[in-house]
C-alpha cells in the first residue's frame, strides 16, 4: 500500500524545523515530524491519520550524540545499542527493539514518541472500513472504540515502545523545543493519557534530547521484555528495574517501570515505596513487589497476547528483573 | 462513506529534483517529494533486484546499503537518501565476478526461491565489510530482520561464514579469471574461465 502524497521538508536546524512547522500550520496545513520513519511510514502506508506535510529531522545537526548522561533525539538505536557510550541498561533495552535493520534507522525520539498500537487500528484501510473504523482514526464517522465500547471518548491503544520505562527508572529528563521556546521535564511527566493524546507535546513541538542525572553510572538495572518472536516483535509487556547499592552493598534505592501494558508507560514508585519502607528482605520483598505491580497494571485486549497472560508475565518478569537483588 | 474522505490529502505531491550514486553510477531525476526510496529504486532507477516483500519493515527483502549502512528501503524516504551512495544487489558483482557473498550463497544453498536473497546478500555484505570474522551469533543477530521461508536459515549462516573465509584469505574471489564487464559470462567469446 502506498502512502498518500505528502510534501517532505528537510530542515537543518531545530529552530528551522520549528519555524517550518509553525508557518505550515499558519497556512492551515497539518504536519508530522519524521525521524527514522520506522513507525510513521507503516502508519502512513495504512493511511492512518496522514498529514499533508511531513518534516524530517534527519538533516538536523547536533542532535545525534550518545553519552552516559545525554542522548540526542536523532541518535540511531543501533548506535545506542552497540556504540558503547550509552548507559548499559539503555543499551541493552535498545538492543531488544525491533531488528538490527530497523535499529539502523530507528531513533531515540521516535521510540519515545511511538504512536500507540491496537489490533483494530494498525490495519489496512479496507480492513478498518470493514469494521466501520474506530475512534482513533474514525474517518469522520464518529466511530466508537472497539475495545471499550459504548463510551466514544477514550482510546486505550497500547504504548509498545521499549526505551521509555528504562529512561524512567534512571531518572531521565526530556528536553523539548517548540514555537513557544524550549522546556524540560522529567520523562515520567511526558506521557499523557489517552491513546490518542499520548504525550504533552504541543502543536509544533519536538523532542530535542534526553538527559540523565550525573550519578547515573552508580545505577544498575535490568529490562525484561515479553514478545511473540524474539527477532523483532513489539513488547507485549516490559519491565524495567534500576537500583543503586549503598556503600555496604545493601539496596539504597530502587525504581521499577512497565511498558506495553497501558496507553502510557508507568513508573511504579507507589508500589515500591511500602515494600522498601518495610525493610528489603531479598526474595520475599521481590515476590511481594512483583505481585503488587501485577495487580496495578491494566492491559486490555488489543495486542497479540491476551491481557491475563501479559499480566501474569508482568509478575514473572518483575521477579526476573529483580533476581540480582534476591540476597540481602 | 467513501474511504478517501478522511485522508488529509494534497491534490498531488510536489515534485523535487533528486540525485544519488546508485551502484557507483550517478542517477538524477524528478521524484515526488514524499517518495519512498524503494519505489524510486524500482520504478525510476530500475534496480529491480530491490524486492518489495511486506512494504512494512518486517521482512528485509528491500534492504539496500546506504553510505555503508544496511537499511530498509521500504521505510526510508528517498529525500533523506539524496546525495548518498546506494548499493543494491546489482552493485555487488564486479563484471562477471560474483562477490564472495553471492558465490557462497549459490554454493552453500543459501538461496532457494531467491526472493529474500537480495536482502540477505546486502545485509551480509554490510556485516562483512565491518567484521570479516563474525561469530555465528553475530551473523544471526545481523540477519534477524531478514525473513526466509525456504532455507531454514542454517545454509544462510553457512554461506555468510564461507564468504567471510574468502574475505579473510587473499583470494577475494574463487574465480581465477580476470573480471570483465560481461553481463552474460559463458555466452561470449570464451571468457568463462578454465
Ligand atoms: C517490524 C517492526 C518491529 C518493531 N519492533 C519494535 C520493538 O520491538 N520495540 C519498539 O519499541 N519499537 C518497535 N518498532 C517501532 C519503531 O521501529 C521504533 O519504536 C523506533 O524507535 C521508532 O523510531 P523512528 O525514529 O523510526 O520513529 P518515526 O517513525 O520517525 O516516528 C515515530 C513517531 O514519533 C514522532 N517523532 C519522531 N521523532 C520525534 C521528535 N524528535 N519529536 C517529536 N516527535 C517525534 C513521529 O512524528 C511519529 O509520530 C518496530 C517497528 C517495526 C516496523
Ligand atoms: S483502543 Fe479503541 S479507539 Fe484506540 S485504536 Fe483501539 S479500537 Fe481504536
Ligand atoms: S519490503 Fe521492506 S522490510 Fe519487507
Ligand atoms: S530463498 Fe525463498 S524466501 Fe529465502
Amino acid at each position: 500500500m502506498r502512502t498518500p502524497p505528502f510534501n517532505l521538508h528537510l530542515p537543518t536546524t531545530v529552530s528551522e524545523a520549528v519555524q517550518i512547522s509553525a508557518e505550515l500550520r499558519a497556512e492551515g496545513r497539518e504536519t508530522d515530524w519524521i525521524a527514522g520513519g520506522t513507525d510513521l511510514l507503516p502508519n502512513y502506508k495504512w493511511h492512518l491519520n496522514t498529514k499533508s506535510d511531513v518534516i524530517s529531522l534527519a538533516r538536523i545537526e547536533g542532535i545525534t550524540s550518545v553519552s552516559m548522561t545525554e542522548i540526542g533525539a536523532m541518535a540511531r538505536l543501533s548506535e545506542i545499542a552497540d556504540g558503547g557510550e550509552a548507559h548499559p541498561l539503555i543499551a541493552a533495552a535498545a538492543r531488544k527493539v525491533a531488528s538490527s535493520l530497523i535499529r539502523n534507522s530507528a531513533t531515540l525520539g521516535g521510540n519515545i514518541c511511538l504512536d500507540t498500537r491496537c489490533f483494530w487500528f494498525n490495519q489496512g484501510e479496507d480492513w478498518r472500513s470493514s469494521i466501520d473504523w474506530c475512534l482513533k482514526c474514525d474517518c469522520g464517522t464518529g466511530a466508537d472504540c472497539r475495545v471499550i465500547v459504548n463510551q466514544n471518548e477514550l482510546c486505550v491503544a497500547t504504548y509498545q515502545a521499549d526505551l521509555a520505562p528504562n529512561l524512567m527508572v534512571l531518572g531521565a529528563a526530556i528536553h523539548l523545543a517548540g514555537p513557544e521556546g524550549e522546556r524540560s521535564l522529567p520523562i515520567c511527566e511526558f506521557f499523557k493519557l489517552d491513546g490518542m493524546t499520548r504525550n504533552v507535546l504541543r502543536e509544533g513541538e519536538m523532542v530535542v534530547k534526553v538527559t540523565l542525572p550525573d550519578e547515573v553510572g552508580q545505577w544498575q538495572g535490568e529490562y525484561q521484555k515479553l514478545r511473540l518472536r524474539e527477532s523483532w516483535d513489539f513488547p507485549e509487556a516490559g519491565v524495567a528495574a534500576a537500583w543503586r547499592l549503598g556503600g555496604d552493598g545493601t539496596l539504597a534505592e530502587l525504581k521499577v517501570a512497565t511498558t506495553a501494558l497501558e496507553s502510557i508507560p508507568r513508573l511504579h514508585d507507589q508500589e515500591v515505596a511500602p515494600i522498601i519502607a518495610a525493610g528489603w528482605s531479598g526474595e520475599e520483598s521481590i515476590t511481594a513487589l512483583a505481585k503488587a505491580i501485577q495487580q496495578t497494571v491494566k492491559p486490555v485486549n488489543n495486542t497479540a497476547f491476551p491481557p491475563n497472560y501479559r499480566k501474569k508475565m508482568t509478575r514473572v518478569m518483575c521477579e526476573r528483573a529483580l533476581a540480582q537483588l534476591s540476597i540481602n | 462513506m467513501a474511504a478517501d474522505e478522511h485522508v488529509s490529502m494534497i491534490p498531488a505531491a510536489s515534485k523535487v529534483g533528486w540525485s544519488a550514486e546508485v551502484n557507483g553510477r550517478g542517477f538524477g531525476d524528478e521524484i515526488e517529494s514524499g517518495a519512498i526510496l524503494l519505489d524510486v529504486l524500482r520504478d525510476q532507477v530500475g534496480t529491480l533486484g530491490v524486492k518489495r516483500g511486506c512494504d512494512m519493515g518486517t521482512c528485509g527483502c528491500c534492504t539496500v546499503i546506504i553510505d555503508g549502512v544496511a537499511r530498509l528501503s521500504c521505510l526510508t524516504l528517498a529525500g533523506e537518501a539524496e546525495g548518498c551512495e546506494i548499493t543494491t544487489v546489482e552493485g555487488l558483482a564486479t563484471g562477471h565476478h560474483l562477490a564472495p557473498i553471492q558465490e557462497m550463497f549459490s554454493e552453500c544453498g543459501g538461496s532457494q526461491c531467491g526472493f529474500c536473497t537480495p536482502g540477505f546478500l546486502l545485509t551480509s555484505a554490510a556485516l562483512l565489510a565491518k567484521n570479516d570474522s563474525p561469530s555465528d551469533s553475530e551473523v544471526k543477530s545481523a540477519i534477524d530482520g531478514n525473513l526466509c521461508r525456504c532455507t531454514g536459515y542454517q545454509q544462510i549462516v553457512e554461506s555468510i561464514q564461507a564468504a567471510a573465509e574468502i574475505l579473510r584469505s587473499d583470494a577475494k574471489s574463487k574465480d581465477g579469471t580476470a573480471a570483465q564487464m560481461d553481463p552474460h559470462p559463458g555466452l561470449g567469446a570464451g571468457d568463462a574461465g578454465e
